[in-house]
């Protein structure tokens, strides 16, 4: 059962996070074959080698159906294995693992999975309407029949920053918080950043005090625990581990998954402090056949510090409730004890929407192959990656191993 | 008062729910296993039956969580600065998404009980809040009730004043402070004074005047206030002052170094004020003393939404 390690991820590409405000407009199929070749010159693998192909729905610009099929036309490629994933910030890792199966069960051979996350030109004559409802409820529907539009958005419930501030007075309400050591999250990911040129706030370090003073958003959350968006996009290529002898990197071999979706608003969870991150990470340990304590390296959806917290109880890093105290024990940057998010996390390497938790997937898959620069660890060959969508609505967890 | 926030449209299935919240009750299924449901569904997600009945529940519960939102969730609620965003479990058990009216947030404690308050404002619909068992908040908001807690700027809070003659330069330059003073009473930032201003000044521009555009199209989901409007308006904010300057002849407002609108107001919310002393310069002519006055939307002390360093000269 699951997976047994024969798909693996070999090349990827991905934008320089940059403000929406100066980065290039593109449109989401000219970012989707830019990304793509990319990644394949990182891979060393030729275009018609690509048979399969994963693409975002819900922001894609040109179309919101037929969606892979518009994208593999424009690439010039002929798929054997075509999917659109909406899980949020969990898109990429879900993505990855459905690659990995897909290649398992002898679907297709190589497979691309692409976010574009710069915004697309506007047609001189277009309505701005929609796009700026969109853009204001964030995550929200607003559709008439979704039970979010008729009883979360006529009390102002909405997007994510509250969403995660009650989940995280909850826990303070449950367990023991310490905003001091969650800020440790953000200091630690800053000072990763400060090592990785790519990085949004790369020179640009912070203190726990900062994190302490800086602006209130949703009590207990402070804006340097929330992450910033960005414009960035990422794709990346996943093909048979067997095939990769041609490959330019060492192969980066997905040994387990897990996904989990309980529910979209946490409000509607029986237990809001048991998050999906539980079941995903269990079964993507069980299916890998290690332990968190095993792992060289953790790479975890950091939407926010609480997130982390969270994840690092629930899939098993410490014990429920006792995360304040781990966090407080262990150094979290890449010389320490405890490395996890070593590019900077999304808090420091910057959030490009749907695309920001593939930049943990890359960072697990460049640290596995050794090119990390200077954050490079010296103990690299298992890492675990977490995804998450919406409130820790859905999320997923991938385990890898270089080969 | 027009509501410029979104506003629940009922489902055939959701409709019994918001009815009665407008009769003042609170009603939620309950499958024929005795599970209760909520939001409003058409079958029981706890056992799938599709035998669901409405049912009169108290609507008390308890506080499940909350967090106070110190920059709005959307703009259009700039007005419930700070909103205090909450879960509240019913006693039956059914989690729902709600705000806290009358408490201060810092008293808040998850887990404490609270009873239900019929928010009849919306005109469409009554929405549901909630407010502390033992508040004594009433159990209905009506436009009424609204104007009780929008006071207008009339009294200014009694402070000890001292006085403090010009000539006497380094009293003067005393006042010289890093910190603000209390704050001014508080003003609503009608739309009809918004309408009226436009008239005046003759920017009627939709931002401003057609709350209908305005929320469909503006940024800010509704109508906002002139940043002109929010300075001229600084006149009916009497600031609370420590201290009185005598012994001049004449005083003249001899303009703004700095006049800046960094936050929008949107229609309907509240302004007050405060001001610090910023520096103090003789000159040839008499005394130049910067005021600093920040004016904020109230709930939101960290940002002000006009700021204007005004050079008052003494002679
Ligand atoms: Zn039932």
């Amino acid at each position: 059962m699951g997976l047994s390690g024969q798909a693996a991820l070999v090349g990827a590409a991905q934008y320089r996070p940059e403000k929406y405000s100066t980065a290039p407009q593109m449109f989401h199929l000219e970012q989707v074959a830019d990304l793509t070749v990319r990644a394949l010159a990182d891979a060393g693998l030729e275009l018609a080698e690509v048979d399969g192909l994963i693409v975002p729905a819900p922001q894609f610009h040109e179309a919101t159906m037929f969606v892979p099929a518009m994208a593999g036309e424009y690439l010039g490629v002929a798929l054997n294995y075509a999917e659109v994933v909406d899980l949020g910030g969990a898109s990429s890792v879900a993505m990855a693992w459905r690659a990995a199966a897909a290649i398992e069960m002898g679907m297709c051979n190589t497979v691309v999975c692409a976010i574009p996350q710069r915004m697309a030109p506007f047609a001189p004559d277009e309505d701005m309407s929609e796009f700026m409802r969109a853009s204001r409820y964030g995550g929200h529907s607003t559709r008439y029949g979704a039970p979010e539009a008729e009883l979360d958005l006529p009390y102002g419930h909405m997007a994510q920053n509250t969403g995660y501030a009650l989940i995280a007075q909850r826990y303070a309400a449950t367990y023991d918080y310490d905003p001091a050591a969650l800020a440790r999250i953000a200091v630690a990911q800053r000072f990763n950043a400060c090592h990785n040129p790519e990085a949004i706030f790369h020179g640009q370090p912070i203190t726990v005090e900062d994190v302490l003073a800086s602006r209130m958003v949703a009590e207990p959350l402070r804006v340097l625990e929330i992450v910033m968006p960005v414009a960035g996009g990422g794709a990346m290529v996943i093909t048979r581990a067997d095939r990769t002898r041609s490959i330019r990197h060492r192969a980066v071999k997905i040994i387990g998954c897990g996904e989990h979706v309980q529910s979209k608003s946490p409000t509607y969870a029986q237990d809001m402090l048991a998050t999906p991150i539980g079941p995903a990470s269990r079964r993507a340990f069980e299916m890998s056949g290690f332990k968190p304590a095993d792992m060289h390296m953790a790479q975890i959806y950091d939407c926010y510090t609480i997130t982390v917290l969270l994840t690092l109880e629930d899939a098993g890093f410490c014990p429920k409730g006792e995360g304040m105290r781990f966090l407080r024990e262990h150094d979290l940057t890449f010389k320490g004890n405890f490395p996890m998010n070593t590019h900077g996390g999304q808090l420091s390497f910057g959030q490009a929407g749907l695309a920001g938790g593939m930049s943990q997937v890359i960072e697990a898959m460049q640290q596995i192959q050794g090119r990390a620069g200077e954050r490079q660890l010296a103990r690299h060959d298992l890492a675990y990656v977490s995804g998450t969508g919406g409130v820790m609505s859905e999320q997923g967890a991938l385990i890898l191993q270089g080969a | 008062m027009t509501w410029n926030k979104p506003l629940p449209q009922p489902t055939p299935t959701s409709a019994p729910y918001w009815e009665g919240l407008k009769a003042h009750e609170v009603r939620i299924q309950q499958c024929d296993q005795g599970h209760w449901v909520f939001f409003p569904r058409i079958h029981c997600p706890v056992c799938a039956s599709r035998e669901l009945a409405w049912r009169k529940i108290s609507g008390e519960g308890t506080l499940y969580t909350f967090t106070v939102a110190r920059i709005p969730t959307m703009p259009e609620f700039t007005d419930e600065m700070p909103q205090i965003l909450a879960v509240v479990k019913f006693d039956e058990g059914p989690h729902i998404n709600t705000t806290i009216v009358g408490a201060d947030p810092a008293t808040l404690k998850v887990g404490q009980r609270v009873r239900p308050v019929f928010d009849d404002r919306p005109g469409t619909a009554t929405l549901l809040r909630y407010t502390p068992v033992e508040s004594a908040h009433p159990g209905v908001i009506d436009d009424a009730a609204d104007a009780k807690v929008m006071p207008a700027a009339e009294t200014v809070p009694a402070v000890a004043v001292r006085k403090i003659d010009i000539k006497n330069i380094d009293a003067v330059r005393a006042l010289v402070s890093d910190s603000f003073s209390a704050w001014s009473p508080e003003l609503a930032v009608t739309q009809e004074l918004i309408n009226e201003f436009a008239a005046l000044s003759g920017d009627d521009y939709w931002i401003h005047t057609d709350p209908e555009r305005s929320r469909k199209e503006s940024p800010f989901g509704g109508t906002i206030a002139h940043g002109m409007l929010i300075q001229v308006l600084l006149g009916r904010l009497r600031i609370p002052q420590d201290y009185e300057i005598t012994g001049f002849n004449n005083m003249v407002n001899y303009g703004s170094d700095r006049l800046r609108f960094p936050v929008p107001v949107p229609a309907g919310c509240r302004i007050h004020a405060r001001s610090r002393v910023k520096s103090v310069e003789q000159v040839k002519s008499g005394v130049k003393l910067m005021m600093e006055i920040n004016v904020h939307v109230v709930g939101q002390d960290d940002r002000p939404c006009a700021i204007n360093d005004m050079i008052i000269m003494y002679m």
